[in-house]
């Protein structure tokens, strides 16, 4: 420590302590209180460091879709994965009721392994199937604040595994909830939700606690028993003594319990599974005085599942069968500013994957992974601004991957703005693609490559203040190689199926946002999505017949993996008298997953009115709400790999809620 | 800008010997004996008291400087800095006084107690606030957000001149909301339903509502929705408000120079007064990060008003 921080120290203390002092005497001597200069000269710590300030969309190194609060309310969705409908490019299906899918820019699939997915820097990406299972993280919709979206690889700023975009979830601050509130949702399709926010924001602790129930009967047709109840509790606390450190403490828990079952397959008879999901997170947060902060960050998130009545090959039979999964990770990041016109950010992190299957992998199996990365954010002049970056990881599979991203944006004028980027990703091969072990179904003979994408874009944000007007466009194209997929390894029956780098793809298009502000009580936010999709075998099928008469027809159909267009229209009023009304539209074009079935046409409409009443946010006031999903009854098919249940469609559905705040 | 480290201090003080040995050769020449008390020694104060004494290293005045709680030396003039020093100088009776690094609503106390003495002469009290104008922070915030339609203000304890203010933004066709918040248990709900009606929010100088222990919630809760914060300090804007509209001890030494050759000259202290020049200090990041073009801090400042 030097002499000037030694000195600064001292000053500090004596500055602090009278602070403290006069705080927490104030209020009962405010009225013999000496006038005193104090405020003015008064020394504050940093508080909105870098980490808590994030990168207005023209200087983003990379296409990014914002979802605020106010959108998530306005579209009346009730889960988090149908909020992405609003992104554009961005694919949401469902395999039944309780089982979204969400992908971006084809190779999707019902285990949405291709994006990464943090929650307040959390990766909630999944062992053994590299799977984010959507219905269980321990997080109800109300508690976020914002949910960034990454539209592209971004693995120098991400970590592993953000190889076609990044889903970036930040939660409502602890010290945003201040109070009770209680909101209840009843509607068709068995939906019954009640959730209970509790808050506070105090002098060096603030904390927020919600509890939720959710329940819906699924799809509500006798082929699936896709009903799921729910019961979460999630907990944030921050810890801020006055002064440089704040302490971040974040736990969540969710049980659930969800119907499984196809009807009529033998193998997959109607039965209940048992999910209970947990997670721990502490982050410390050093901010200096002048601005450059460390941030360390763990975290812990655990899943188990039993299903009641699996049927199992590796023991011949109906058995109950576990899957535990964990995932321990420490990061350590230092944000260093590097003089006026140059930030840093590096650091490293270290990470552990269990996973624990009898009946997929027979053995448990743990993975450690180690990462090194840096980001620098170099401002050449007022307008031109450098991004650059790297991530290197030992994935634990034996690969070691760099991910390097450069990206030059360009202000022409400070409204409006040029960007070209590029950058690689890589998807590390799940523990299940890997080590797959069931008996004549599925038996992987390991030595997978990771996935790699190589994606360029130029891209273009405008901003028409006077007319209320901001356009985000932009072109891409992400090259994947060595996509991993099925690999029946047998001659001549096929089974077991391995899992082998077989293709690559070719995805390229482009995407437009449009939001328009014509006051202050009303806005609309348009998305447009243009795909393409090329593909081609480049790996070698261990049974020769697998390609010419299988793979090779999915590999044609490639191009239609993506729809054509896609788009979303998301319109908000203000009637006044509290009243809100909006309209969502969501539309994507007919689609053919690569090996799935194909999916119609979607055309949705959902409406949404709500009646505010009593003072905002303060005890005595309150909403009542109803959606109507699908209003014109326009249904369309869910996404599906079996012919049982190819033809069940998303029709209307409607809930009423209630808010209240004590 | 000011620093509080140990080679400041010890610079400062081989200054303070170095002009005092100085000004003691010219003492047979008839110097003006000045003497500055100080309510603390150091930071903001001694800042003051060293730029002062740089500033009057060639004039013809003898300078001590002492503390708050130390008996006051024959004096023509005495310069209190800070409130602490201030009272107990207005209670000890000196021919003149200036006082600085005060808020303007300790002056009118000051002046008071200053004038309850029988001696008092009508020209023997001045004063150099260390509150901005109101005028000055708003020309600052229509500066920096020319797109603002309304500004929100939060206090424990209505200020005595708010509806300066409120007219003031009137003028402006700025809507001009308030929120009184007496309690601590209803600061942060008062301050959301405030910033949902706020395109900025303008801190005021009330230690009940900004102070060590809520400033990190409150500057979380305008990032959060987005609407900036004005401080009146550097300390505000390097914590994570948008901007500020502040005075420097240098810069107050300098007006305070002025003040003093005015007595040497005339004998008669000028009305108590706002500090002439001023600085603008801007949070860079915090612009960018709300997606705001704004100039920089020294076009804002010359945009502002003329420097002295």
């Amino acid at each position: 420590m030097n002499a000037s921080q030694n000195g600064f120290r001292q000053y500090a203390v004596g500055l602090v302590l009278p602070v403290c002092f006069l705080s927490c005497f104030h209020s009962s001597y405010a009225g013999e209180m000496a006038i005193t200069e104090q405020s003015y000269l008064e020394d504050f710590p940093v508080v909105l460091s870098a980490s808590r300030l994030s990168q207005p969309l023209s200087e983003a190194p990379n296409a990014m879709t914002v979802i605020d609060r106010n959108m998530i309310k306005s579209s009346g969705f009730r889960t988090i994965s149908d909020l992405f409908m609003l992104v554009p490019g961005m694919y949401v299906g469902n395999v039944n009721g309780h089982t979204p899918v969400v992908g971006y820019h084809g190779s999707t699939e019902e285990f949405s392994r291709r994006m990464q997915v943090l929650i307040d820097g959390r990766s909630v990406y999944l062992p053994p199937f590299s799977t984010v299972d959507w219905e269980d993280i321990p997080l109800n919709i109300d508690d976020i604040e914002r949910i960034e979206v990454v539209r592209g690889p971004a693995a120098a700023s991400y970590g592993a595994n953000s190889l076609q975009g990044v889903i970036n979830i930040i939660t409502r601050d602890a010290a945003s909830v201040n109070g009770t509130s209680m909101s209840l949702a009843k509607g068709s399709e068995g939906v019954a939700d009640a959730t209970a926010h509790f808050g506070k924001a105090g002098e060096t602790l603030d904390y927020r606690f919600t509890l939720a129930h959710r329940e819906d009967s699924g799809y509500g047709t006798p082929v699936l028993n896709d009903a799921k109840f729910t019961n979460q509790a999630n907990l944030r606390a921050n810890f801020h003594p006055v002064g440089a450190d704040s302490f971040d403490f974040q736990l969540g828990v969710s049980d659930s319990r969800r119907g499984m079952g196809i009807f009529p397959k033998p193998d997959n008879v109607f039965r209940n599974e048992n999910i209970a999901s947990s997670f721990q997170q502490l982050a410390w947060l050093h901010v200096q005085q002048n601005g450059d902060e460390v941030r360390l960050n763990y975290f812990h998130i655990n899943r188990n599942l039993v299903d009641e009545n699996y049927y199992s090959l590796n023991a011949g039979g109906y058995v109950v069968a576990k899957t535990q999964a964990d995932r321990h990770d420490l990061e350590l990041q230092q944000t260093l500013q590097l003089g006026k016109s140059n930030r840093m950010v590096w650091g490293a992190g270290a990470r552990s994957d269990y996973a624990d299957s009898k009946e997929t992998l027979v053995l448990p199996y743990t993975v450690n992974q180690g990462r090194l990365f840096a980001h620098d954010e170099w401002r050449l002049s007022s307008a031109a601004l450098v991004n650059i970056g790297a991530m290197v990881e030992d994935d634990g599979m034996g690969h070691t991957n760099a991910s390097p991203r450069l990206a030059f944006n360009y202000h022409v004028t400070p409204q409006h703005t040029l960007r070209a980027s590029t950058s690689v990703a890589y998807r590390t091969p799940s523990i299940y693609e890997e080590k797959a072990n069931v008996t004549v179904a599925y038996v992987s003979l390991g030595g997978l490559r990771p996935e790699k994408t190589i994606s360029r874009e130029i891209g273009y944000l405008g901003e028409f203040a006077s007319a209320g007007v901001t356009l985000d466009a932009r072109a891409y194209n992400d090259q994947v190689s060595d996509i991993i997929f099925v690999d029946p390894a047998a001659t001549p029956s096929g089974w077991p199926f391995n899992f082998a780098n077989m293709y690559s793809a070719n995805y390229y298009g482009y995407e437009s946002t449009v939001k328009y502000r014509w006051s202050d009580s009303g806005n609309v936010t348009v998305n447009v999505a243009r795909q393409f999709a090329r593909c081609a075998i480049t790996g070698t099928a261990t049974n020769p017949f697998f390609i010419p008469l299988y793979l090779q027809t999915d590999i044609d159909e490639c191009p239609v993996s993506v729809p054509d267009y896609s788009g979303s229209i998301l319109l908000t009023q203000q009637l006044g008298q509290g009243l809100q009304v909006s309209a969502g539209y969501y539309h994507m074009g007919g689609i053919k997953m690569i090996a799935g079935i194909p999916q119609s046409v979607m055309n949705r409409v959902d409406l949404r009115a709500a009646q505010s009443f009593g003072k905002s946010g303060q005890p005595g006031s309150g909403e009542v709400s109803l959606v109507v999903q699908n209003a014109f009854r326009d249904d369309y098919t869910k996404y599906s790999i079996t012919s049982e249940t190819n033809n069940i469609q998303f029709n209307q559905r409607a809930y009423i809620g209630a808010l209240v705040n004590f | 800008m000011i620093r509080f480290n140990f080679p400041a201090l010890k610079i400062g003080c081989v200054c303070m010997a170095a002009v005092l040995l100085l000004s003691f050769q010219f003492a047979l020449a008839g110097p003006l004996k000045l003497t500055v008390v100080l309510s603390e020694e150091g930071g903001a104060y001694l800042e003051y008291s060293n730029a002062l004494g740089a500033l009057l290293a060639n004039k013809n005045v003898t300078l001590t400087v002492i503390g708050a709680e130390k008996a006051l030396p024959a004096s023509e003039l005495v310069i209190a800095a800070g409130m602490k020093a201030s009272l107990s100088v207005a209670r000890a009776k000196p021919a003149a006084m200036l006082a600085v690094l005060v808020p303007k609503e300790g002056v009118n106390k000051l002046q008071k107690e200053f004038s309850a003495q029988e001696k008092s002469a009508a020209n023997a009290f001045s004063a150099i606030y260390l509150d901005q104008p109101y005028k000055r922070q708003l020309d600052l915030i229509t500066a920096v957000l020319p797109h603002a339609r309304s500004i929100g203000v939060l206090y424990s304890t209505a200020p005595a001149e708010l509806n300066k203010l409120s007219a003031l933004a009137g003028s402006r066709k700025l809507e001009f909301h308030e929120r009184s918040s007496v309690s601590s248990s209803n600061l942060y709900s008062n301050l959301q339903s405030l910033l949902l009606s706020s395109d900025v929010l303008l801190a005021l100088p009330d230690a009940e509502i900004y102070n060590a222990s809520t400033i990190r919630n409150i500057l979380l809760a305008t990032y959060r929705n987005k609407v900036p914060l004005v401080g009146f300090s550097s300390a505000y804007v390097k914590a994570g408000a948008l901007c500020a509209v502040f005075s420097t001890p240098e810069q107050i030494a300098r007006q305070s120079l002025n003040i003093i050759q005015e007595y040497t000259e005339a004998g008669i202290l000028p009305a108590a007064q706002f500090a002439k020049d001023f600085e603008v200090s801007i949070n860079e990041q915090v612009a960018h990060s709300l997606g705001l073009n704004i100039k920089s801090a020294s076009q804002l400042r010359s945009e502002i008003g003329v420097v002295p």
